[in-house]
């Protein structure tokens, strides 16, 4: 009590804590897709300690690099827990992020006065398919090399500018040892901090702008804030988010008990080597879409295009779609389109994968 | 928005025409997937190239072809590894101040694949076949049993009645292929665990190399016709595979307690998460 009064004197954290989770209070009407944003802070927190564990033992050479996972693996006392938890979890929060960015879409809110929100959780998913990458190519496998070997032949496809970006991005013509180094910076200094300070840009625009509401039988009209004076404290809802928390924890280890090696096949556990491109290689699922499309377009430059302009299209949807209307069902063409671009992205994955 | 739409539209038919020809998939994977390392670019094989091409003698094409489906081509062991000469350089590719040794001599054929195959070459030098060989220039050699080129990963089923029965009664073959069968099921067994266990994630350097020493040794037993020292050797080599499964079975063991741990960690969130419900419910 004493330690609290304490605190509290000073800085006042029970003030602190009443004021954010018990006065502040949120719609009732918040839906289970209203938590995914939360668990998907979740699976960046797991995948933070996770990986501040994989650090102690990992070794970042092309020499020792495998050895070194290999060790975490089979010798370091729950090494094999710590690294399947990073690794499924960072496929699982991809999931969890493209989930979240599909409800935020089909729900509109996106839509003004959240038009921010949306552009740094959109530049969130990307700089997580970022991490994935550089992340993939730590363990220093033949699908690691051969993975990050495709993906980073990718900005090719740019005229003039082209193999200068992939040559910056490698460290040379080819994935050697300084692009290793190259991603294992990346992955461990430049990009967790950056995404940090973006999911507390993201949270504090949330919290400036209200949640929204879901636009279904929606009687605030267009700002559709989830800020109720009526509703539940914010608390509750929490608990509401930390179910789906535990839910998604459940989902991991699930996937860690019965499908060890849905994320870590055969060329997993192959060292690297340069000289043998394996049979059916292939980029992580979530990559596939893209990659497919480059495949199926005729023309490098078209290909890399298309996808830039899907990459800004995406980013900025907020100031290209202005239409006052928050429901997407009572706007066909809006529907059909989304529907259309999910369908393709599915079909696209299910092809890369053959 | 209807000019985004209309965009849109005209980047999809743009591209649609050519859309998944064959030549554009091939020179896709070509670019994106054929980028060596500049040190370590594998150059190109005039061995190969040229017993493809038509100045090649009809027979002689095949070889490139039985070579990749080999046993050999899945381990990296190329034309020059076993015939000498010069793979990158076309006009001294089979110049003798290259190494190039070329075709052995039927009598030559065992020392030629003993170079590598030590052990065996000792061991069949001792058998009767090797002592025949010396003395008459005619016995079974190594590519009487694996063939020259297509050779495959050897087991035990190479002895049979089928092929022993060229030359001799099968009787004799037939009481080694017996003593030999129960180790080769040790083998077969141990090979399987290892590469279940490589699948699951456990790459067990020390089990490896143990392994492969014992087969080796195993397999150049094949190539003696000693009963008695097959025998022998037997026991020896099931006492050393135990060994090695004894350990392999503590992996497993280990494999088996990682699912548990899962599954056990898989309830307990799946009880959280049950019981945050239950108190958001209630609470509501």
């Amino acid at each position: 009590m004493k330690i609290r009064e304490f605190i509290d004197e000073r800085i006042a954290f029970s003030e602190l804590i009443r004021s954010q989770f018990s006065e502040y209070r949120v719609s009732e009407r918040l839906n289970i897709f209203y938590t995914l944003g939360f668990v998907a802070l979740a699976g960046f927190i797991v995948q933070f300690i996770t990986g501040l564990f994989l650090l102690i033992y990992y070794i970042p050479h092309p020499q020792y690099a495998f050895q070194s996972v290999q060790r975490i693996m089979n010798e370091i006392p729950y090494g094999w827990l710590i690294r399947q938890v990073h690794v499924v979890g960072s496929n699982l929060m991809v999931a969890v992020v493209f989930l979240h960015m599909f409800s935020v879409f089909f729900m509109g809110s996106y839509k003004k006065p959240r038009e921010f929100t949306w552009f740094i959780g959109a530049t969130m998913l990307f700089l997580t398919l970022t991490f994935c990458l550089s992340g993939y190519l730590l363990p220093w496998s033949q699908l690691s090399y051969w993975a990050t070997t495709i993906v980073s032949n990718l900005p090719t496809a740019f005229p003039v500018v082209g193999d200068c970006l992939a040559d910056t991005l490698r460290g040379g013509k080819s994935v050697t040892g300084f692009t290793l180094s190259r991603f294992f910076g990346l992955h461990v200094a430049l990009l967790p901090p950056l995404l940090s300070f973006l999911i507390a840009l993201h949270i504090f625009l949330i919290r400036r702008t209200g949640i929204s509401l879901p636009p279904w039988n929606a009687s605030e009209g267009m700002k559709g804030s989830g800020q109720d004076i009526e509703g539940m404290p914010f608390y509750r809802f929490m608990v509401k988010e930390l179910s789906m928390v535990m839910l998604y924890l459940a989902v991991l280890f699930f996937i860690i008990a019965f499908m060890p090696t849905l994320f870590l096949p055969e060329d997993a556990n192959t060292p690297a080597d340069p000289s043998k491109t394996p049979e059916h290689i292939r980029p992580e699922w979530y990559f596939l879409a893209p990659y497919e499309m480059l495949k199926l377009i005729p023309s490098k430059f078209l290909g890399i295009t298309a996808q830039l302009i899907f990459v800004i299209i995406f980013l900025f949807w907020p100031f290209i779609d202005k239409s006052p209307e928050r429901n997407i069902l009572k706007r066909p063409v809006l529907l059909w389109t989304f529907i259309g671009v999910t369908g393709l992205w599915l079909l696209l994955t299910v092809l890369g994968g053959y | 928005m209807q000019r985004l739409y209309l965009a849109l539209i005209l980047l999809f038919l743009l591209s649609s025409p050519l859309y998944g020809k064959e030549e554009w998939k091939r020179a896709f994977e070509e670019e994106y997937l054929k980028i060596f390392p500049v040190d370590e670019a594998p150059k190109r094989n005039v061995c190969v190239s040229c017993h493809m091409s038509e100045i090649m003698r009809p027979e002689l094409r095949t070889i490139p072809s039985q070579w990749s489906k080999s046993w050999h081509a899945r381990n990296n062991i190329s034309c020059h590894d076993c015939h000498g000469g010069d793979p990158e350089d076309e006009k001294n590719a089979m110049s003798p101040e290259r190494g190039f040794i070329g075709k052995p001599s039927f009598k030559d054929i065992p020392q030629f694949c003993g170079r590598c195959h030590i052990g065996i070459l000792e061991h069949y030098m001792k058998s009767g076949h090797g002592r025949s060989l010396r003395l008459t220039g005619h016995a079974p050699t190594c590519v009487t049993c694996h063939g020259a080129h297509e050779i495959q990963k050897a087991s035990i089923e190479i002895i049979n009645e089928k092929l022993c029965s060229k030359c001799h009664s099968y009787e004799r073959a037939k009481t080694m292929k017996q003593a030999l069968s129960v180790t080769e099921r040790l083998i077969v067994d141990t090979d399987r665990a290892l590469s279940t266990l490589k699948k699951k994630g456990m790459i067990l350097e020390k089990e490896n190399e143990e392994f492969f020493r014992t087969h080796a040794e195993f397999r150049a037993l094949f190539h003696t016709t000693d009963v008695k020292l097959v025998k022998e050797r037997t026991e020896e080599f099931t006492k050393r595979l135990g060994v090695i499964e004894t350990r392999l079975s503590h992996y497993f063991k280990e494999l088996n307690f990682r699912r548990n741990y899962s599954i056990f960690l898989t309830l307990l969130f799946a009880g959280m998460a049950f019981l945050f419900y239950l108190f958001y419910k209630e609470r509501m």
